[in-house]
């Protein structure tokens, strides 16, 4: 029985053995359900070993989703635990734990497969590629992120979350503040499923490099797969920093070192400049393919083409350059003299001006446009005022003598949230809503869709400008309470009902894809919004080959140019199409990773040899294995195309 | 598949050549990875707590000795890609069985150097100056490892299969990864140990 | 025979080794720090450019730009990190 002591909550609570309970039962129901109908093989065959990516692209997604509701709930239990003064929902190490795992889940859990799921569904086919560069390591890339992401989750219910917030910020971190093994787990989720998006961050570059159509010039590109060429090249560049910081964090608390420690010469702050090193690159990783999903969407609905093009270009290409130059200005107060804190001061203050022109060209673009305000449009819409509020306040931060009066306070928080939300989790509905015709094959109800846009919009607003008001006036963040004499109280319960309102609105939308599921019709054609990109000239929902003929394009707008201008896209013949074979590689390699990560946050060595072996015996079998894909051959296309109506 | 015989054979098809272009941008992040470490390592080397210093511990032979393995070896994949290059089969086979010869020697010699500063009191957990130390060698030291399975196998399958546009690309890819271990040895010799005993 | 052994990388070779015999009288010659640094600096760098050029082949495919600028964009970087930690950590640190 000792050895099961390990596994044990350290603080348990009623909250924490309904989750259990929870999760056991789903588990249960998941499996009992597919057992019933019948549907392992299916599932097994046709998505848990695919590499098509559109099918990884929607599992990402899903993911994203679900974490998202994680997450939120994670946010809901703050804002309840804080909406009145002196509450006891949630106690001090109860708090610690959900404001971290708010944080990383939120962020890497959620945000990050959404943005990368996008990248998925959405880049091979507005470049007119049959699929990724390397289709079996896209599909490793997302086991990887997905045992990642579960291992984190089951740290709640086994041995303990992490509590040291999500910067994870040592000494607090260390095994002497953070004695569960909360802190291993965050190390080892956050690194598998680092490795993953180092992954695919090398796979989407090259996708994009070497994969496009004839004609597509690099500017050329429409404007998403551009954003997603630069994520990727900041990713490739900025996560390895994360590994080693995250490597050391490990041998810290795992291996006795003393290289964040404030003993024997060790320095914990280097752990804040590490995290940031890699944590800035982070911020604009989220942001730009939110603004390239802004930029489809916005020139679609407003009828004309991107203002700015090669303005838009040239200013990601400097914020790629210019984030890696910022990092500091997360830690103005730790002890800089007064010249380290200018540099990092100025360049912070210099990257809004790439951003502010980004800003121009959007609103440039529907100048004079005729604009249509569906779903997606009204995010993208709503999106710039509160992005530019968000926008503000970070340059206010951004001045290294007035932001010891902002650090650490509700300010931050409501600054974050402010270009967070707006800027990348408006921009992921709006795509998803944008984009689900084409993965799916109907379209989400409007009606419903703007009942939730409504909910979302005005809950974040009483969410979060509540929030700057506290923070000037001193409330502190992740404090897990405060007294009525602080006078923090009201604008705390408002910003409570903003997040309830925000809860309501993602219900919307859960309800709004199961009545779309029923309800909406299925005969929409290729093109349901009327819109200008290459993914809209093939069919909804895309079949596995994307386009029966390779296509040819002129410009940015391919599709748009074929319905104006009269320009064909597919002209050459349908030629038999080399497709690459499924694998269960993929998830059996991260399903052994996930119990090398389990068994090394526990210390079970022999867990960790044994997956450690199992690990690399896959990757020698990978080695001499010769997989030289299939075909499919001219009759079958010909007759799936008829069969559907196709483009030809 | 199509092959272009024009091109060497490493790059003969699309996904040869996108196999090529993956591994230069994943070298990039490796250069990260590594630029990483030598940031931590500059920041701790003065930091050496109540252990010793890198000029109590570093000793320069064993240092030459792994600094010209390794450069011997660079120089020998590099030979090996060229005999590929020629059609060689036998020659590539010994050039490439050299370099793995002399990665291990490396190896053999990075132990004991390890061995030795256990031994002079600078182990892993002494101070933050030997953990990064270790670390970063480590962290070469562990590609080393891994690039000599990694070579091994390739070497198998050249023997079986001769070469084809996949061991070709194979072996190329393994010669960039090899050449650039040998790169960031370069920097490890001229910035922790020559830096550090000047 | 020769032609297994041919002059470019037989030269690099001996180049290379040449260059860490110079990068050697950092240790045997006594010198100022900011001397051995700039030694250093320059053998080191010369160094790398001569694997990637000669021996890795960096410029011979079609994708060198994209090779080159995926180098440059990460020794940038590189650059950026260790001098900008540094500044922050040791340096500016107070």
């Amino acid at each position: 029985m000792e050895f099961f002591e390990r596994f044990a909550v350290p603080h348990p609570s009623p909250l924490i053995y309904a989750s259990m309970v929870a999760i056991g039962l789903t588990i249960l129901a998941i499996i009992l359900g597919i057992t019933y109908f019948k549907k392992w093989g299916y599932l097994w065959k046709e998505w848990l070993t695919t590499v098509d990516h559109k099918r990884i692209g929607i599992m990402y997604i899903i993911s994203a989703l679900l974490m998202l509701f994680r997450g939120g709930a994670d946010a809901v239990m703050m804002r309840l635990q804080t909406s009145v003064p002196d509450n006891g929902f949630l106690d001090a190490q109860h708090y610690n734990e959900v404001f971290t795992t708010h944080g990383v889940v939120m962020v890497l859990f959620m945000a990050m497969p959404f943005i990368i799921g996008m990248m998925n569904l959405v880049v091979p086919l507005q470049i007119g590629a049959r699929d990724v560069a390397f289709p079996r390591l896209n599909a490793l890339s997302f086991w990887l992120f997905f045992a990642g992401a579960m291992l984190f989750n089951i740290s709640f219910v086994i041995g303990g979350s992490p509590d040291a917030g999500w910067t994870n910020y040592y000494p607090l971190a260390s095994n002497d503040f953070s004695t569960s093994v909360g802190v291993n787990y965050y190390n080892w989720a956050l690194q598998i499923s680092g490795l993953g998006t180092l992954m695919t961050g090398i796979n989407f570059i090259v996708t994009i490099i070497k994969m496009r159509a004839p004609g597509m010039k690099l500017m050329k590109m429409p404007m998403f797969t551009w954003s997603a060429l630069i994520t990727n090249a900041i990713i490739v560049f900025a996560f390895p920093v994360l590994t080693i910081a995250l490597l050391m964090g490990t041998l810290d608390r795992q291996f006795g070192t003393a290289l964040f420690t404030s003993t024997d010469g060790g320095m914990d702050m280097h752990w804040a400049n590490l995290f940031w090193v890699w944590g800035h690159p982070e911020v604009y990783i989220l942001i730009l393919p939110a603004f390239g999903i802004y930029s489809q969407i916005i020139s679609t609905f407003s009828g004309r083409n991107l203002y700015g093009y090669k303005s838009m270009v040239a200013s990601m290409v400097i914020i790629s350059l210019m984030s890696f130059l910022v990092w500091a200005h997360h830690f103005f107060t730790m002890g800089h003299d007064a010249f380290t804190n200018s540099i990092f001061s100025v360049t912070t203050m210099a990257i809004a001006v790439p951003t502010g022109i980004k800003i121009f060209n959007w609103l440039l673009t529907m100048w004079k446009g005729k604009i249509r305000f569906t779903v997606p449009m009204l995010y993208s819409v709503a999106f710039i005022p509160l992005f530019t509020i968000g926008g503000v306040t970070g340059v206010m931060l951004g001045v290294a003598s007035a932001d010891f009066q902002y650090h650490n306070t509700m300010f931050l928080v409501a600054h974050f949230h402010n270009v967070i939300i707006p800027g990348v989790v408006f921009a992921m509905l709006a795509g998803l809503t944008y984009w689900w015709p084409k993965m799916f094959g109907f379209m989400l109800n409007e009606k419903i869709g703007k009942w939730a846009f409504w909910f979302i919009t005005v809950g974040f607003c009483f969410s979060f400008f509540p929030m700057y008001i506290t923070g000037l006036d001193g409330q502190a963040r992740r404090m897990y309470t405060y007294s009525e004499a602080t006078g923090f109280g009201p604008l705390n319960m408002l910003s409570f009902f903003g997040a309830g309102l925000m809860a309501i609105g993602f219900v919307i939308i859960v309800y709004n894809v199961l009545y779309s599921i029923k309800n909406s019709p299925r005969n929409i054609g290729n093109d349901p919004w009327d819109a200008r990109s290459l993914e809209w000239a093939t069919q909804s929902p895309v079949q596995s080959y994307n386009f029966p003929v390779t296509p040819e394009v002129e410009s940015a707008d391919a599709l748009w140019d074929q319905k104006k201008k009269g320009s064909q896209i597919f002209k050459g013949k349908v030629e038999k199409i080399h497709m690459p074979n499924n694998s269960g590689l993929p998830i059996i390699m991260s399903g052994i990773m996930f119990v090398f990560a389990f068994s090394f946050v526990f210390y079970i060595w022999a867990g960790v040899i044994i997956s450690a072996i199992a690990f690399f015996a896959c990757m020698v079998y990978r080695t001499f294995e010769k997989d030289d894909g299939y075909y499919i051959p001219v009759s079958e296309i010909n007759e799936t195309e008829n069969k559907n109506g196709g483009a030809n | 598949m199509k092959i272009d015989n024009t091109q060497p054979l490493e790059y003969s098809t699309e996904q040869n050549e996108m196999n090529i272009l993956g591994f230069w941008i994943f070298l990039g992040a490796e250069i990260m990875l590594f630029a990483t470490l030598f940031t931590t390592y500059f920041i701790y080397a003065d930091r050496t707590g109540s252990g010793p210093t890198g000029a109590d511990i570093f000793e320069i032979t064993p240092v030459l000795i792994e600094t010209f393995l390794l450069l011997t070896s660079s120089f020998t994949i590099g030979l090996a890609v060229n005999a590929m290059r020629l059609q060689r089969k036998n020659a590539t086979i010994a050039f490439l069985a050299v370099t793995l010869l002399l990665g291990a020697a490396f190896l053999s010699v990075e132990i004991y150097e390890f061995m030795h500063y256990y031994h002079v009191g600078a182990g892993l957990q002494v101070s933050a100056f030997t953990g990064m130390l270790l670390t970063t060698l480590g962290t070469h030291g562990a590609h080393v490892t891994f690039g000599l399975f990694w070579g091994l196998f390739i070497l198998m399958q050249i023997k079986k299969d001769g070469f084809n546009p996949r061991t070709a690309n194979k072996t190329f890819i393994f010669s960039l990864y090899w050449h650039f271990l040998d790169v960031m040895w370069i920097f490890i010799f001229s910035f922790i140990y020559l830096k550090g005993m000047m | 025979m020769k032609e297994l052994f041919p002059a470019k990388q037989v030269n690099g070779f001996v180049f290379s080794l040449l260059l860490t015999v110079v990068a050697l009288s950092v240790y045997f010659m006594d010198m100022s720090f900011e001397l051995g640094m700039t030694i250093l600096l320059i053998t080191a760098f010369i160094q790398a450019g001569v694997q990637l050029i000669i021996f890795m082949h960096a410029g011979e495919s079609k994708d060198k730009s994209t090779i080159y600028t995926s180098l440059f964009y990460s020794i940038f970087i590189a650059l950026v990190t260790i001098f900008g930690s540094l500044l922050a950590m040791v340096w500016g640190y107070m």
